[in-house]
């Protein structure tokens, strides 16, 4: 680690050059693929000789990037100029900074060096990312935004040990990916497939006959079959489980001054912070299988630019309960009650839920006696749709506590929201033509960052008790906020 | 349902202040358009329906009924649902007449202010009222047919809540 006492222009790791010129050339070749496909009566020597052109000129571009990229480490501002035509200077001040995650590529670790990504807060654009230095630079750089120059000398010399909230061993990590069944590779291998396909070395068309395809027919037998499937089943298998020790491999939650530290990956090592103030919402969430084991996956929203993650950042992907409590205690969010002390939803909603599905199920059961008996099986799928708006109505429920909502939901995979009064943005209670009928209506709690598609919104909760507690949420927002202000 | 009755339900009854009248013209011109755009597609479909056997004007004419009908009845209805209050710390808006929403916004939420005017609001002196917020189903919340000096008095109002909210 150099003595930066006097600000100094300084360039990425030289590794950079090598990391870049990696990761454009392939890019670049496969280009180049296509464009020798189109020209491939030229011969051996000109494919060869357009690789040989492709590869120095993902050199060149590396050498350019390198060459123009500097940045300087100032006492309160980090200035990084970038670009051969298009020159950009940008001047980040520290007190900007929200947050500073440090990243390490398979690659990057043979190098022992690091991306830095700095958030501001600001749109995704606004970030500047150094991509690669050295990981003591990476993380002296880090100590230093976080507490200033002073604070990271200090740091430097005397490394505290930062508490351990979680961490997975790797029979967890198996465990847990075994839950995380997933039938990627599907997508993987029929994406290679039509890549090959299109730039022309493997000729589909020629390879499916009329003949094989009887051929194929005569070997789909019940074992055949069954086969299939069971070998399906073992490489969703696997691949969930090489997924989830790859994606969460030596997994630590740590506890730093300002938020949670989470440390994870097996060839990608990523570190991120979660700063505690930025947590809105907390979310425990759990499947079918693993919930009945006993396992559970707790997360934050968080307000970020980092749009990629959107907005919810992982703690624990597969922990007990008595190991989430803990976290959440940490963060500062408050317990979830027990759902036999939560509030359900009125009995009439069951109306809105299930009695529509039901109602055509009746009537496309009597049709399939009367007319057509396939239409009989549609009554089946409307069944279990009434069936899952039944469960849906059981499992849905609300709690008002102490300085948090807590909202339960989910039909298979169960969800539990944490909301702290104080991160109300705005409060909506609405309701359509048959839940006026019913006299029901939805209460939402908006929070920042939340995502679009599941949001902690009440459904059906009584027209009067949804104003009145639009109302409570309202003023307890209030009491919460003059709390903190009072507190700071 | 009764055109007036259980809106305004709640522990707390507040009470709602309705929009500017001139609003109602407001929506009747919007709706008007919406109309007559729709009168002119059914005008075109007039052809094919000749050649189903449908009598003359049988489509548009039957077009132009729904849209005069809609034109003179709904905005008065409309505008008879929308309502705001403006409280010490927030404001809240009603809306809607099939789907009914009643929106809080907090003022110490808002990021900033709007005051936008359309070129149909223009001629009546009206103007539209948006906070915005951080939230993200809710992130803008307006406010229409507020008289152009009653919504830029709002606006100076809610920014000088939300300084003291700050400081």
């Amino acid at each position: 680690m150099s003595d930066d006492l006097a600000p100094v222009a300084r360039r990425l790791h030289p590794a950079t050059l090598i990391a870049r010129w990696l990761k454009s050339a392939p890019q670049m070749a496969a280009g180049a693929i296509g464009l020798s496909a189109a020209a491939r009566d030229k011969g051996m020597g000109a494919l060869v000789l357009l690789a040989l052109v492709v590869l120095v000129a993902a050199a060149v571009f590396a050498g350019i990037y390198w060459w123009r990229f500097r940045y300087t480490i100032g006492a309160g501002e980090i200035v990084i100029e970038q670009g051969l035509l298009r020159r950009q200077r940008r001047v980040i001040p520290f007190d900007r900074v929200q947050d500073i995650a440090i990243e390490q590529k398979l690659l990057a670790r043979l190098f022992g060096t690091a991306a830095v990504r700095i958030e501001t807060g600001g749109a995704a654009k606004d970030e500047g990312t150094l991509d690669m230095i050295a990981l003591a630079d990476a993380e002296a750089l880090r100590d230093r935004v976080r507490h200033g120059a002073r604070a990271a000398s200090e740091a430097a010399e005397a490394p505290t040990e930062e508490p351990v909230l979680f961490a997975m061993d790797l029979p967890r990590l198996v465990l847990s990916g075994l839950f995380g069944f997933s039938l990627v590779f599907f997508a993987v291998i029929t994406g290679a497939l039509q890549q090959l396909d299109q730039y022309g070395l493997v000729n589909w068309s020629a390879w499916f006959t009329v003949e094989r395809a009887d051929r194929a027919t005569e070997l789909f037998t019940a074992r055949a079959v069954i086969g299939l499937a069971g070998l399906i089943l073992a490489l969703g298998l696997v691949a969930g489980v090489v997924r989830s020790v790859t994606r969460d491999f030596g997994f630590r939650l740590t506890r730093t001054k300002a938020g949670l530290r989470r440390r994870r990956g097996m060839f990608t090592l990523t570190e991120v912070v979660i700063p505690i103030r930025r947590a809105q919402v907390a979310l425990i969430e759990s499947g079918p299988i693993a919930r009945m084991l006993g396992w559970y996956r707790l997360s934050f929203q968080t307000l970020g630019a980092d749009r990629k993650e959107g907005g919810v950042q992982v703690a624990a992907p597969f922990a007990r309960m008595d190991e989430i409590l803990p976290i959440l205690a940490e963060a500062g969010f408050p317990a979830p009650p027990p759902r036999a002390e939560m509030h359900g939803v009125p009995r009439r909603a069951l109306v809105r839920q299930a009695a529509p599905a039901l109602a055509l199920a009746a009537v496309a059961a009597v049709a399939g006696l009367m007319v057509e008996p396939w239409v009989g099986l549609g009554a089946l799928a409307l069944l279990a749709a009434a069936l899952i708006g039944v469960m849906r109505w059981r499992k849905h429920a609300h709690a008002l506590g102490e300085r948090a909502l807590y909202v339960a939901g989910g039909f298979l995979k169960r969800r539990i929201w944490i909301v702290p009064y104080e991160k109300t943005q705005t409060l909506r209670v609405s309701r359509g033509p048959v839940q006026r009928a019913l006299r029901l209506s939805n209460l939402l709690l908006d929070t920042a960052g939340s995502g679009a598609l599941v949001s902690p919104e009440m459904h059906d909760l009584d027209e009067d008790e949804a104003e009145a507690m639009a109302e409570r949420l309202l003023a307890l927002f209030q009491a919460a906020r003059k709390r903190i202000r009072a507190g700071a | 349902m009764t055109e007036h009755g259980q809106v305004e339900t709640g522990a707390e009854r507040r009470e709602l202040t309705p929009l500017d009248p001139r609003q109602v013209a407001v929506l009747r011109i919007r709706t008007g358009l919406v109309a007559a755009v729709l009168a002119a597609i059914a005008l075109i479909l007039e052809i094919p329906a000749r050649e189903l056997g449908l009598p003359d004007f049988a489509v548009a004419g039957a077009a132009i009924a729904l849209g005069l009908a809609a034109t003179l009845l709904v905005p008065r209805r409309r505008y008879r649902r929308w309502g705001y209050s403006e409280g010490a710390e927030e404001l809240q808006i009603r809306r809607g007449m099939l789907f009914r929403v009643r929106t809080i916004v907090p003022f110490g939420r808002v990021q900033h202010i709007d005051v936008a005017q359309g070129p149909i609001q223009r001629p009546y002196g009206l103007a539209t009222l948006i906070l915005h917020t951080a939230g993200t189903h809710g992130a803008a919340v307006s406010l229409p047919g507020l008289a152009m000096a009653d919504a830029e008095a709002m606006r100076d109002r809610i920014r000088g809540k939300i300084r003291e909210d700050i400081g």
